[in-house]
C-alpha cells in the first residue's frame, strides 16, 4: 500500500505554539512522522550573552510557562561563574516559587490534554484550579508569569510573613482540589479509554531517545533532577521521591503530571516548614570574572540546562540553553509507529511540547 | 466518572468562578505590578532609573526637566521603583490602558502628582538608513539637541 504525506501544524487548533508534523499514513494509520521545528527562533542565546545585567529579565522570557525557571536557572549558572553561596532563605524562596511553577504548568499540560480529547469540563475544573495559583504569584511577586523575584546571589525583594502565609493557606485551600483532580485523572473511564495504550514509549525507547521530564518518568525512568538537590531541594528536612509508572503511554504521562502537583503542593509546605528569618542576598557588585558555570534545573518538562561563559565583561562569551522539550519531541515520532490518525494530537500534547523553549 | 459526576453537580449549584470585567472589577490584587508612574517634585534627574532599566524605555531629560516613559518597551520589572534615591518613581496596581499607537508618556516638572503628556512613538522599526535611532533615544535626541 503506498503512504500518503500529510501535513499537520504548524497551526492547528490542537497546537498552542507552531509545530509541523509531516505525516506518513496508509489509510487510518500512521506509518512514520518527520518533525519540523523552528517557526518560534528568536535568537534568544544570542541575545543573552549581550549584556548580563539585563538577561535575567530576558531569560524569564524564554518561555511563558517555566519562567521562573529558566530564571533560576540563569541565576544559578551566574553564581557558579561568581563562585558565591546563596542564602538558604533565597533557597528556600526559590523552591517555593519554582513548585508554585509546577503547579500552573502541570495544571496547564493536564487540562490541554483533556481539551485535545474533548474532554471540555475537566479542562475547565482544571483551569478554575490552576487561576487560584495564577493569583496567589500575582499578590505575592506582582506578576501572573513574569515574577521577576530572583537576582544574581539571591533574592530581589524578600516574601513577608503574610505573604508566606498566604502561599500556605492557598496551597492548603488547594490540596482537596488536586486530590479530586488526581482521582478524576487516575479512575475516570473517558480519560482511561481515550488514553490507554496510546503512544507507547518503552523504557529502552525512552533511554534511546534520552527523554527527561514527566516523559521519561512514565516510561518507567525514576529520573528527576531535583534529586541531585539543587536550590533548597537537597537541604535536610526536604523529602520526596520521583512519581513514576511503567506503562509509557499517554496515560501514564498524564498520571505523572498530575502527581506531581500533588507533589508539588507537599513540597511547598516542607519549604515553608523551614523557612527562617535571615538574609536573602548575597550581593554582587563586580563583573562577572572570566570563566564558565553551569546549572541544573527540573523544569516541569524536565531537566532545563544553562551554560554560560563569562569573559571579565559586561557581555557573556557564550550562554547555551538545553530545553526539556527540545529533547521530548524528537521521541513524538517514535510514539507515533502505528497509532492512528486521531491519536497525533493527543500523542503530541502527552508530551507538552513548549515550543518557545525549544526554538528559543 | 462519579468524581468527575459529583465535582459538576458543585459547579451546578456554586457561584460562577469567572468575574465580568469590563462590567464588573477584574481581579487585580494589590501588590500587582501594573505600570510605572513619576511624582516629578521629588525626581532630582539622577538619571539612575535611565541607567538601569533593562529594557531601555526610559528617556531623562535634564535640561528640558521631563522624564519619558516608552510604554510597550515597560516590562513592569519595578528596577526604577527599587533604585530610585527620592522615591520619585511609584508602581500602580492598574495597567497602562489600551491604545491603537505605541505611546511614549512625557511627565513634566509644571504637571500634577503622576500626570503625563502622550507623544506617538517613532516609526516601528526605525528607518536606519535616515540615521534615526530607536525610539525612546529619539525622543531624548529630539528635546536635548545634538549632544
Amino acid at each position: 500500500m503506498p503512504s500518503t504525506i500529510i501535513p499537520f501544524g504548524p497551526q492547528h487548533p490542537t497546537f498552542l505554539e507552531p509545530l509541523n508534523l509531516r505525516l506518513r499514513i496508509e489509510e487510518e494509520r500512521v506509518v512514520g512522522a518527520d518533525i519540523n521545528i523552528g517557526y518560534n527562533h528568536r535568537g534568544m542565546e544570542y541575545a543573552l550573552a549581550q549584556d548580563f545585567r539585563r538577561s535575567f529579565f530576558l531569560s524569564e522570557r524564554v518561555c511563558g510557562i517555566c519562567s521562573f525557571h529558566h530564571g533560576v536557572c540563569y541565576a544559578q549558572a551566574m553564581e557558579d561563574v561568581y563562585k558565591i553561596e546563596v542564602p538558604l532563605r533565597a533557597k528556600l524562596v526559590r523552591t517555593i516559587f519554582m513548585e508554585c511553577q509546577r503547579l500552573t504548568s502541570h495544571l496547564l499540560a493536564v487540562g490541554h490534554i483533556a481539551e485535545t480529547m474533548g474532554y471540555e469540563a475537566l479542562f475547565m475544573k482544571l483551569f478554575k484550579e490552576r487561576e487560584q495559583v495564577m493569583q496567589l504569584v500575582n499578590r505575592v511577586t506582582g506578576n501572573r508569569v513574569h515574577y521577576s523575584l530572583n537576582t544574581v546571589g539571591g533574592l530581589r525583594k524578600d516574601i513577608t510573613y503574610e505573604q508566606a502565609k498566604d502561599v500556605e493557606d492557598t496551597i492548603t485551600a488547594l490540596e482537596p482540589q488536586l486530590l479530586d483532580i488526581q482521582k478524576i485523572v487516575h479512575t475516570d473511564r473517558t480519560f482511561r479509554k481515550r488514553l490507554h495504550g496510546v503512544g507507547v514509549l518503552s523504557k529502552a525507547m525512552a533511554e534511546t531517545y534520552c527523554v527527561v521530564g514527566p516523559t521519561a518518568r512514565g516510561s518507567g525512568l525514576p529520573h528527576d533532577i531535583r534529586l541531585t538537590g539543587f536550590a533548597a531541594y537537597g537541604v535536610e528536612g526536604m523529602k520526596f521521591e520521583p512519581c513514576y509508572y511503567e506503562e509509557g503511554d499517554c496515560h501514564a504521562r498524564t498520571k505523572v503530571r498530575i502527581d506531581e502537583c500533588v507533589q508539588s503542593a507537599d513540597l511547598i509546605f516542607q519549604a515553608l516548614e523551614l523557612l527562617r528569618d535571615g538574609p536573602f542576598v548575597n550581593a554582587v557588585k563586580t563583573l562577572p570574572p572570566s570563566g564558565e558555570g553551569w546549572s541544573r534545573v527540573e523544569a516541569p518538562r524536565g531537566e532545563l540546562f544553562y551554560h554560560i561563559r563569562a569573559q571579565g565583561a559586561v557581555s557573556l562569551d557564550r550562554v547555551k540553553i538545553k530545553t526539556p522539550a527540545f529533547v521530548n519531541i524528537p521521541a513524538v515520532a517514535a510514539m507515533m509507529g502505528g497509532a492512528m490518525v486521531h491519536d497525533v494530537a493527543v500523542i503530541v500534547v502527552s508530551v507538552d511540547p513548549c515550543i518557545c523553549c525549544t526554538d528559543r | 466518572m462519579m468524581s468527575m459526576l459529583s465535582s459538576v453537580f458543585r459547579s451546578l449549584f456554586s457561584r460562577p468562578d469567572t468575574v465580568q470585567y469590563p462590567a464588573g472589577p477584574s481581579t487585580v490584587p494589590l501588590g500587582n505590578r501594573g505600570k510605572v508612574v513619576w511624582d516629578m517634585e521629588k525626581c532630582i534627574y539622577c538619571r539612575l532609573c535611565e541607567r538601569n532599566c533593562p529594557t531601555k524605555a526610559i528617556g531623562t531629560d535634564k535640561v528640558g526637566k521631563t522624564q519619558s516613559i516608552a510604554r510597550l518597551r515597560c516590562i513592569q520589572c519595578r528596577t526604577c521603583v527599587d533604585i530610585c534615591p527620592t522615591n520619585a518613581i511609584s508602581m500602580l496596581t492598574e495597567h497602562t490602558k489600551p491604545s491603537p499607537h505605541k505611546e511614549v508618556h512625557v511627565y513634566g516638572k509644571e504637571m500634577k502628582q503622576f500626570e503625563y503628556r502622550v507623544e506617538r512613538m517613532g516609526d516601528w522599526p526605525p528607518a536606519k538608513q535616515e540615521g534615526k535611532k530607536l525610539a525612546a533615544v529619539e525622543i531624548k535626541a529630539e528635546e536635548n539637541g545634538p549632544a
